[in-house]
């Protein structure tokens, strides 16, 4: 005898429990079974409603579908099921099943609440149905009240959602990045209109001081050139640094062939210089910053690369975490997009490298070896990502191992002379890192209650955010992880392979990880 | 009659939104600078420099009143015509008032129908064919968009909400669009756009989970997809499978070179196609949005058809009207 069916239908308004009395699977695709589901007159001699226990509150609501969201389940629900549902003997099996909409959450239920849970293609076919009838089977429910709470509940979920962004300090790095770049174009063209511009009082000064900067300093300083003495040579030698140069400027200006210039013009050249001197620091800050950010976030990555190549793949990619989940291969062409996609349409070559040229390992290769180091690198890159965005431990151990790994590589290009065994170089990192992770872990032990007490403001001040994150993680996944290296010190023969089966391994992983930062925050809220 | 895009050689549209606009050449011989055919929407009394050099154009009864700009509803219901200088395709804003991307607005006034002596003030938001892929789909001279007012529609890949204003301004108060995006940061301008006008739904999360959003959606009449990814046939399937009515329709726009780079866009339209019917959705129409966009199609189907041939032909017959 089949066992009946229930059904747990999720809206925005509750819960509710549908008892479905005869829903003939093989009969649905008939048009006529079709036709009568969408009467509601007839669809609710198939399907009764058994019970609809609506959400107390908005917030009440919001709580249950983000946890529902992360087949977590709440309170509500299993008072819900309890209550409603037929009660099973002990050691009896139910003589019922529980329709539910997602695989995943039948899952769970059946796990925790030992309850028959179920999901199949009928289920959700009846869920499509009782989704379009729902307002009429429940008394006093109308359709604008089920929109009206709809509505609020997609404005909390998507509020928290945009609230909480799980790449946030890789946005940081992003937007740096990018900002750096233009400030290189930008203070490129303004030093250019300076030297432009200035050229028409003094236009020997070009040719003596070729740094734009330094030339802006210069402009800052000289002003009008007729005013130039002997007494400005000490204060224009701190600038170009050298004493013959400053000799030369003096020199020039008495000698120059430029025209007289009014105080209202200078006024504005010099202040315009002084802006772009400003431009220039405030420049060097921003690297500075960049650099301090990317030694934290991607230590690795940073180590093998430098640090403004790796923030340049990040922001390519969007974050580290995307970056991470790219195949060697993607990251080799990274940035050559345009031709990547020309070469495939016109069946001509691919590129060799895109962003990744810019590192110093390209250039010293020859030219014949620049696409195979480009392939080593990127291998190289992958890995290098994938400890960053997954590892506990802050350290650039592997990353400098990596970088050492393509020097020898490079060599091995030049002087076929042999390079070290994969396997010792990757175990001789691991020792490394082993005896730093005892060591934060005796701190770590010290200070723990402390930490648990300054987390949240530790989490706002982004500063260090999300590597205290990392460290709280539970020792579970420290476990895990030096499991993956045991494997890892088996496995490094080859690349390829490993990056594969790192690939596989990683992506369980970022759903737990994302999964567990969620909740964190969460919490918070 | 379909509205086409007219002019000389170029489209008939010009770029209303955003900084400059300057799409497309304009049509030799029409005489005037581009500054005074915009003037025409913002300021309607300002005295006319004539209408162009556009002779012929359909005088209609509603330019009493002084007003340059002549409203005219479009075959499809909710969608209007602006009449000017410039033909433009618009909506009538929900918001009134207000600009959502920096679109142009025309106001025009009408007679009240109960007090002939009130005017009334409507307001209508000019729709750029090259921003939005429904109203090049429009203007392609689609023959049912299945998006009407007090609809029910599920968007999926809204992005900032460009086009998520306008599908709101057609369905109006009574319609409600379920409005699906994944970034984080066009989430943030969706979110901004929903406040202000309560038939969007905004929802933050993956199109491809929708178990996800399953609380927030009821069921639609139409789905709309534009969400340029490989899997996107796949994408739209799960989603008509929970969301969207026996019988409802989809609208999806395809962009070839998303699915796959390396081959013709003709073929992977219609190996889209193929997908589509895989999952019982049966398309109806299929066209090109030249010269708006480069190789996208609009695809337009309906979901579990029902095999009776009178419904198929009452949508041709819709259609061609």
């Amino acid at each position: 005898m089949p066992k009946s069916l229930f059904i747990l239908y999720e809206s925005a308004a509750g819960f509710s429990l549908f008892f479905v009395e005869g829903f003939e699977s093989i009969a649905s695709n008939t048009e006529e079974f079709q036709e009568a589901l969408s009467e509601f007159v007839r669809f609710s001699k198939l399907v009764k409603l058994v019970a609809f226990s609506p959400f107390i509150t908005a917030e009440a609501a919001f709580e249950n579908l983000s946890k529902l969201s992360e087949y977590e389940i709440t309170s509500n629900l299993s008072n819900f099921l309890n209550s409603h549902l037929p009660k099973v003997k002990e050691g009896k099996k139910p003589k019922y099943e529980l329709g539910v909409f997602d695989h995943k959450l039948a899952a769970v239920i059946h796990e925790q609440l030992k309850l028959p849970a179920t999901s199949s293609e009928k289920v959700t076919e009846i869920i499509r149905n009782i989704r379009l009838h729902f307002e009429r089977f429940v008394d006093h429910l109308r359709t604008s009240d089920v929109i009206k709470a709809q509505l609020g509940l997609a404005h909390a979920y998507s509020r928290s959602k945009v609230k909480f962004n799980v790449n946030r300090a890789d946005t940081m790095i992003v937007q740096s990045i990018t900002l750096l770049d233009q400030l290189d174009k930008d203070i490129n063209t303004f030093a250019m209109r300076v030297k432009e511009w200035y050229s028409w009082h003094f236009p020997e000064l070009v040719k003596i001081v070729s740094d734009n900067i330094v030339y802006a300093r210069c402009v800052q300083l000289i002003g009008d050139k007729s005013t130039l003495s002997e007494e400005s040579l000490t204060s224009l030698e701190k600038i170009v640094g050298d004493e013959q140069v400053s000799k030369n400027i003096l020199d020039a200006a008495r000698t120059s062939m430029g025209t007289g210039i009014e105080e209202i013009d200078l006024i504005n050249i010099r202040s315009f210089a002084a802006r772009v001197v400003k431009l220039a620091e405030y420049r060097k800050h921003l690297h500075d910053y960049l650099i301090r950010r990317m030694n934290t976030i991607a230590p690795n990555l940073s180590a093998l690369l430098g640090e403004q190549v790796s923030a340049r793949l990040i922001a390519h990619a969007g974050s580290l975490t995307n970056l991470a989940k790219y195949p060697a291969s993607t990251v080799q062409i990274l940035g050559a997009e345009k031709a990547l996609f020309r070469a495939l349409k016109t069946k001509g070559k691919t590129p060799k490298y895109g962003l990744l040229f810019h590192s110093s390992f390209i250039g010293k290769a020859k030219q014949k070896n620049k696409g195979r180091i480009s392939r080593y690198l990127a291998n190289k890159c992958s890995i290098a990502s994938r400890i960053d965005c997954f590892s506990d431990v802050t350290s650039d151990i592997f990353g400098r191992t990596l970088r050492e790994q393509v020097e020898e590589r490079l060599k091995f290009y030049e002087t076929g002379s042999c390079s070290q065994k994969n396997v010792d170089v990757m175990r001789k990192a691991m020792d490394e890192l082993d005896t730093i992770v005892k060591k934060t872990h005796e701190d770590e032990e010290r200070v723990d209650e402390k930490v648990e007490k300054d987390d949240r403001m530790e989490e706002e001040n982004a500063q260090h955010g999300t590597h205290e994150h990392k460290k709280d993680k539970s020792k579970k996944k420290d476990k895990e992880k030096k499991k993956k290296h045991k494997r890892k010190k088996d496995k490094v023969e080859s690349d390829d392979e490993l990056s594969k089966e790192r690939k596989h391994h990683k992506k369980k992983k970022i759903d737990k990880k994302s999964k567990e930062k969620n909740q964190q925050n969460k919490m918070q809220i | 009659m379909a509205f086409t895009p007219r002019g000389g050689g170029g489209s008939g549209f010009r770029g209303g939104g955003s900084g400059g606009g300057n799409f497309r050449g304009r049509g030799g011989g029409r005489g005037r600078g581009r500054g005074n055919g915009v003037s025409k929407f913002g300021s309607r009394g300002a005295s006319s420099g004539g209408r162009g050099g556009r002779g012929g154009g359909p005088k209609r009864s509603g330019m009493k009143g002084g007003s340059k700009v002549v409203i005219e509803p479009h075959r499809h219901a909710g969608v209007f015509v602006a009449r000017g200088k410039e033909d433009a395709l618009c909506t009538r804003n929900m918001v009134p008032g207000e600009s959502v991307y920096g679109e142009k607005r025309v106001s025009v006034e009408v007679e009240n129908p109960n007090d002939p002596l009130v005017k009334e003030k409507i307001e209508y938001r000019v729709w750029n064919p090259f921003r939005s892929k429904l109203a090049a789909a429009i203007l392609g001279g689609v023959d049912n968009i299945h998006i009407k007012p007090g609809c029910k529609v599920l968007y999926l890949g809204a992005a900032s909400g460009t086009t998520v204003s306008h599908v709101s301004d057609i369905i109006g108060p009574d319609g409600i669009v379920y409005a699906v995006e994944f970034s984080q940061r066009s989430g943030r301008d969706l979110l901004n756009l929903a406040k202000r006008r309560t038939n969007i739904v905004p929802i933050i999360e993956d199109a491809r989970y929708p178990a996800r959003y399953r609380m927030l959606v009821g069921m639609v009449d139409v789905i709309f997809a534009d969400v340029a990814q490989p899997d996107q046939a796949r994408i739209v399937a799960i989603n008509a499978h929970q969301f969207l009515k026996t019988g409802g329709h989809f609208v999806i726009s395809i962009k070839a070179n998303c699915v796959d780079s390396t081959v013709e866009p003709a073929l992977v339209f219609a190996r889209e196609v193929e997908k589509l019917k895989q999952e019982n959705l049966r398309p109806i129409e299929q066209i090109t949005l030249e010269p708006y966009e480069r190789d996208h199609a609009v695809i337009v189907g309906v979901y579990r058809p029902t095999k009776k041939k009178s419904k198929t032909s009452h949508y041709e017959k819709e259609g061609s009207t």
